[in-house]
């Protein structure tokens, strides 16, 4: 009986695992349905590339997939018909894209065939798969298949294209001979279970989402271009009579491939030793925080490559400072970088494609004129490494839930720069001159400024939303980066520094090589904090309600014990009316009542109730607490001293709160400070007054 | 030695008539007080009981730009007002330079502000001829930087690297600064030769213009190394200030006397400009 029961449950155990084995596999063991074999020839004279591609793609779902939809990026650049270009024009004075003619971009598969041969071009048709619907588009092509391709089944396309680099598309483009090339073959969208292609047009504010994959790319350049690209270079094969050189690079588990070629590039080398980088206490350190061991956390070296233009070779050691520093950081607290290389460019110049991320490669960007108080370009370099950890490896779908990397990676950037160079100064500058030489700036930390500009858009959009969907690119830019990141920032101060860290490495381990959704995030949130923090998300990350608490009024007056009106001399139990028999007793009483107000829509969850800290003359420290729930509440203290301050979130838990000036009170406010901002403000005017008395 | 002969005069002037720099300041300030008042209120209404921890939660400035983003309704109509103010300082200036030039031209030594004011009423209708004649030349003056500036512009739009755009943009301030001296040179120039020889707007220009013909290039010379040391000195101003900080009311006291100061010296170096225009047309002049 037992041996029949256990062969039964063996074969119903072996049906369930070859059932679910495909999925299973693509999502937790990193399997990749994609690989790709490239073969490219720049033309720098033309600006075009000469292709072909083989991609090899495995159906790892359940379901019968009809047809392959593939991303072509570049005609977003064709004309002026494309979605991104159509979106453009709805942007106000600061287009992020500018058509302009005689700098067009574009892709065309010339071939395309099946491994058995079947031309496939015939059943090719581009599509728009998002609203609103553009039947102009080019930047989808849907390939039905010769027959539905079963699961575990694979195909193999063997295409051949040509592409026009585009002037200035967004993050790929090129000046003179120089270039950046991203997004520029045709990759497959990603398919999920059920519901079928992940793969929308290209948009004006939306990035990408891609497979994992397995790369092996042949670049064939003009000699005296210096070459860099994803991966790891395995062969560079010179052919003397063309003078061409044919770079072979290889990559395993990214999803994406770019690569940069420009005769101005220094390519310099340096490894990152952990050893030397880490001290044994830091990894203690942080080991405590994590509830790990400091074996558990240790760090691979890794082998960082730079492409700088000459230019700029003096900022090497600068470049190569903020990188170790990026690597070190993220190594440690979301885990180690699993790739053995880094290549980090300073892109071309003119070719509008720096700070952007691809995986083991992004590109900075810098000034020929700096000041070393200033933390760029380290702030970008550091994002953008951080990219690798979200967006690279913890790949979530860009089109639709772009916070998921960038909010989290700049919440990260802030913190990792915060730890390596402290505040740095704001980068203001004129006519490429930093200002900070001429002027006092302060120095400011990113979740600062963050909280500064998160505010100016919470009633715009909410966090979580399609990126082709937001007001506009600045709604876009600073509720998917400074509103998430500052929202994080909050999350960390109400859950506690230790809890946030074991929340982000718990969920960049989770799902590393894999596309989580910001349901997982708030899962592994709530698992690891112990909180039900469903409230926190719907009100910061789906919403779009301002949250704003602050002190509406103070009023600290002594108080008057004669009481107007008949008192008579009935007993009364519960009075508390107490007339004064002499001089003597007499002390002096105030009566301090504070009202707070929710100016704004947001609130905080019930138990998560705002502090009041309230400080009296004689020193004496009163606390309060309020559930935030109603738009008012007020409090009442009677002391033997008038009110010294009072304020709101002392602890500044709610870095979310869009006005934190309104939190406090003192009774003797900076002054001197006002003094001095008028006095400056009066001074600006006198010139400006004088300047324009003066031009006639 | 000309130089320094033509420069002495013009400080000499300056010096002689400062009463009309103290005029002109306190106007400017005035005006400038009048333009800061919305702002020193909301300040004072958002910040003066704000609470600032040691160390700060955020820089103090971050406060200010929170003030900004929370009252962008108050903005919206404080930059008309703003706008409408400048526009009735640029009519206001007309009537202003009007007594400035009259007052330095004038060979009484002895300055009252009724004077001052009588001059600037007196003149003003010529002045604001003069100041509608000045906007074709603005024309001209825009239209010849853009040519002057061409090879600038095909210099940097070849550029393989960002150097030649700095240098390239930052050469075009000083272009403009240089073409702007000479626009100034001029019609400063005109309007003296209108008091001075009690002419009208256009032949006190035809007679600017033949008397630059011979004079131009030392009078060119002359306000250059005038500028020049305007420069040096704001510079000095600009550093000091820097190194004050405004934390400490001592410090903040001399901040405000520094920036008040500045001013001061801005007014006074066109009263030296002028100055030195005026005597260097009054001993050249045929």
């Amino acid at each position: 009986m037992g041996n029949k029961i256990s062969v039964k449950k063996l074969a119903l155990l072996s049906i369930l695992i070859l059932f679910f084995l495909p999925a299973v596999l693509s999502s937790s063991t990193g399997e990749r349905p994609i690989k790709y074999f490239l073969q490219v020839e720049l033309q720098p004279e033309t600006q075009m590339l000469q292709a072909k591609e083989k991609i090899s793609w495995t159906n790892l779902s359940h379901d019968y997939v009809p047809d392959l939809q593939l991303h072509l990026y570049w005609n977003a650049f064709k004309n002026e018909l494309s979605t991104v270009a159509k979106e453009s024009k709805t942007e106000g004075l600061f287009k992020r894209y500018q058509v302009r003619k005689d700098e067009w971009g574009w892709i065309k598969i010339t071939s395309m065939t099946t491994s058995d041969g079947r031309d496939l071009v015939p059943a090719a048709s581009f599509i728009s798969p998002d609203e609103p619907f553009n039947p102009d588009d080019q930047t989808v092509l849907r390939v039905v298949l010769p027959e539905p391709l079963a699961p575990s089944e694979s195909i193999t396309l063997n295409l051949e294209f040509q592409a026009k680099v585009p002037r200035n598309g967004l993050r790929a483009g090129y000046y003179q001979d120089g270039f950046f090339i991203s997004q520029w073959f045709p990759k497959p969208g990603v398919y999920e279970e059920g519901k079928g292609w992940n793969c929308h047009q290209y948009h004006l504010n939306s990035e990408f989402f891609a497979d994992f994959a397995d790369f092996e790319v042949k670049i064939t350049v003009p000699e005296k271009f210096v070459v860099g690209a994803c991966g790891e270079e395995v062969e560079k094969t010179i052919e003397p009579k063309s003078k061409k050189v044919t770079h072979t690079y290889v990559a395993q588990n990214i999803h994406d491939f770019a690569w940069t070629a420009s005769p101005r590039f220094l390519k310099i080398e340096r490894l990152f030793k952990a050893q030397e980088e880490i001290a044994p206490q830091e990894y203690r350190q942080v080991a405590a925080m994590l509830d790990l061991s400091p074996e558990e956390i240790k760090l691979p070296d890794v082998r960082m490559i730079l492409l700088i233009e000459k230019q700029h070779k003096n900022q090497i050691d600068r470049h190569f400072r903020a990188l170790k520093a990026a690597i070190k950081y993220y190594g440690l607290w979301y885990g180690p970088y699993p790739y053995r290389t880094i290549t980090m460019v300073d892109p071309p110049f003119r070719t509008g494609s720096g700070g952007m991320e691809y995986p083991t490669l992004f590109t900075a960007g810098t000034s020929v004129l700096l000041d070393k108080d200033v933390l760029s370009p380290e702030g970008v370099i550091i994002h953008e490494f951080g990219h690798n950890y979200w967006y690279g490896m913890v790949a979530n779908n860009e089109f639709e839930e772009a916070w998921l990397d960038e909010g989290i990676n700049t919440y990260s950037t802030g913190k990792a720069v915060a730890a390596a160079y402290g505040p740095g100064k704001l980068p203001l500058r004129f006519n490429g001159l930093p200002l900070t030489w001429f002027i006092n700036v302060p120095a400011v930390y990113d979740w600062q400024t963050d909280r500064l500009l998160s505010g100016t858009v919470a009633k715009l959009d909410p966090i979580v939303n399609y990126s082709w969907k937001f007001y506009n690119s600045g709604s876009y830019g600073l509720n998917v980066y400074q509103r998430a990141s500052t929202a994080l920032n909050t999350l960390e101060r109400l859950v506690g520094q230790k809890t946030m860290a074991k929340i982000m490495r718990t969920y960049q381990q989770r799902f590393r090589f894999r596309h989580p959704k910001t349901e997982d995030f708030i899962q592994v949130a709530k698992e690891i904090s112990g909180k039900n923090l469903d409230w926190f998300f719907q009100e910061f990350f789906y919403s779009t309600k301002d949250f704003d608490y602050g002190i509406s009024s103070v009023k600290s007056e002594e108080k008057d014990n004669k009481v107007s009106g008949i008192i008579d001399s009935w007993p009364n139990k519960n009075t508390t009316y107490q007339p004064q028999k002499n001089k003597e007793q007499k002390i002096k009483k105030y009566e301090t009542t504070i009202t707070l107000r929710r100016y704004g829509e947001a609130r905080v969850s019930p138990e998560e109730k705002l502090k009041l800290k309230v400080e009296f003359e004689n020193g004496e420290v009163e606390w309060r607490e309020w559930d935030g729930q109603s738009r008012w509440a007020r409090f009442t203290f009677e002391k033997t001293a008038p009110i010294k301050s009072a304020v709101l979130d002392p602890e500044h838990i709610w870095l979310v709160d869009s006005n934190i000036t309104n939190n406090s009170y003192i009774s003797s406010g900076p002054g001197l400070k006002i003094l001095a901002t008028t006095s400056n403000l009066i001074w600006l005017i006198e010139n400006l007054l004088w300047t324009i008395g003066n031009l006639l | 030695m000309r130089i320094r002969y033509y420069l002495k005069l013009g400080f000499k002037t300056g010096i002689k008539k400062f009463k009309l720099v103290i005029y002109l300041w306190l106007i400017v300030l005035i005006l400038a007080m009048l333009a800061a008042a919305p702002l020193n209120y909301l300040l004072r209404i958002n910040i003066s009981h704000l609470f600032i921890e040691k160390p700060p939660f955020m820089p103090f400035e971050l406060h200010l730009a929170e003030i900004f983003i929370a009252n962008q309704n108050f903005f919206s109509p404080y930059f008309y007002f703003l706008f409408f103010l400048f526009l009735l300082v640029i009519l206001f200036s007309i009537f202003l330079n009007a007594g400035l030039f009259s007052r330095l031209i004038t060979s009484e030594s002895r300055i009252t502000f009724s004077e001052f004011l009588a001059d600037g009423s007196y003149y003003f209708g010529k002045f604001f001829l003069a100041t509608l004649i000045y906007l074709p030349f603005f024309i001209l003056l825009f239209t010849l930087f853009r040519l002057l500036a061409l090879p600038v512009d095909i210099f940097t739009e070849k550029a393989v690297s960002e150097w030649p755009m700095v240098i390239g943009s930052n050469l075009k301030i000083l272009l403009f600064i240089l073409l702007w001296t000479v626009f100034k040179l001029i019609f400063d120039l005109v309007r003296i030769v209108m008091i001075f020889e009690s002419k009208k707007v256009l032949p006190a220009l035809e007679q600017t213009f033949s008397f630059l013909k011979k004079h131009f290039f030392s009078l060119w010379g002359l306000y250059l190394i005038l500028g020049l040391i305007f420069v040096v000195f704001s510079a000095i101003f600009l550093i000091v200030g820097r190194l004050l900080s405004s934390s400490q009311l001592f410090s903040l006291i001399i901040t405000i006397l520094l920036t008040q100061a500045i001013v001061i010296f801005r007014i006074f170096a066109r009263t030296v400009f002028i100055g030195l225009e005026y005597c260097y047309y009054k001993e050249n002049k045929i």
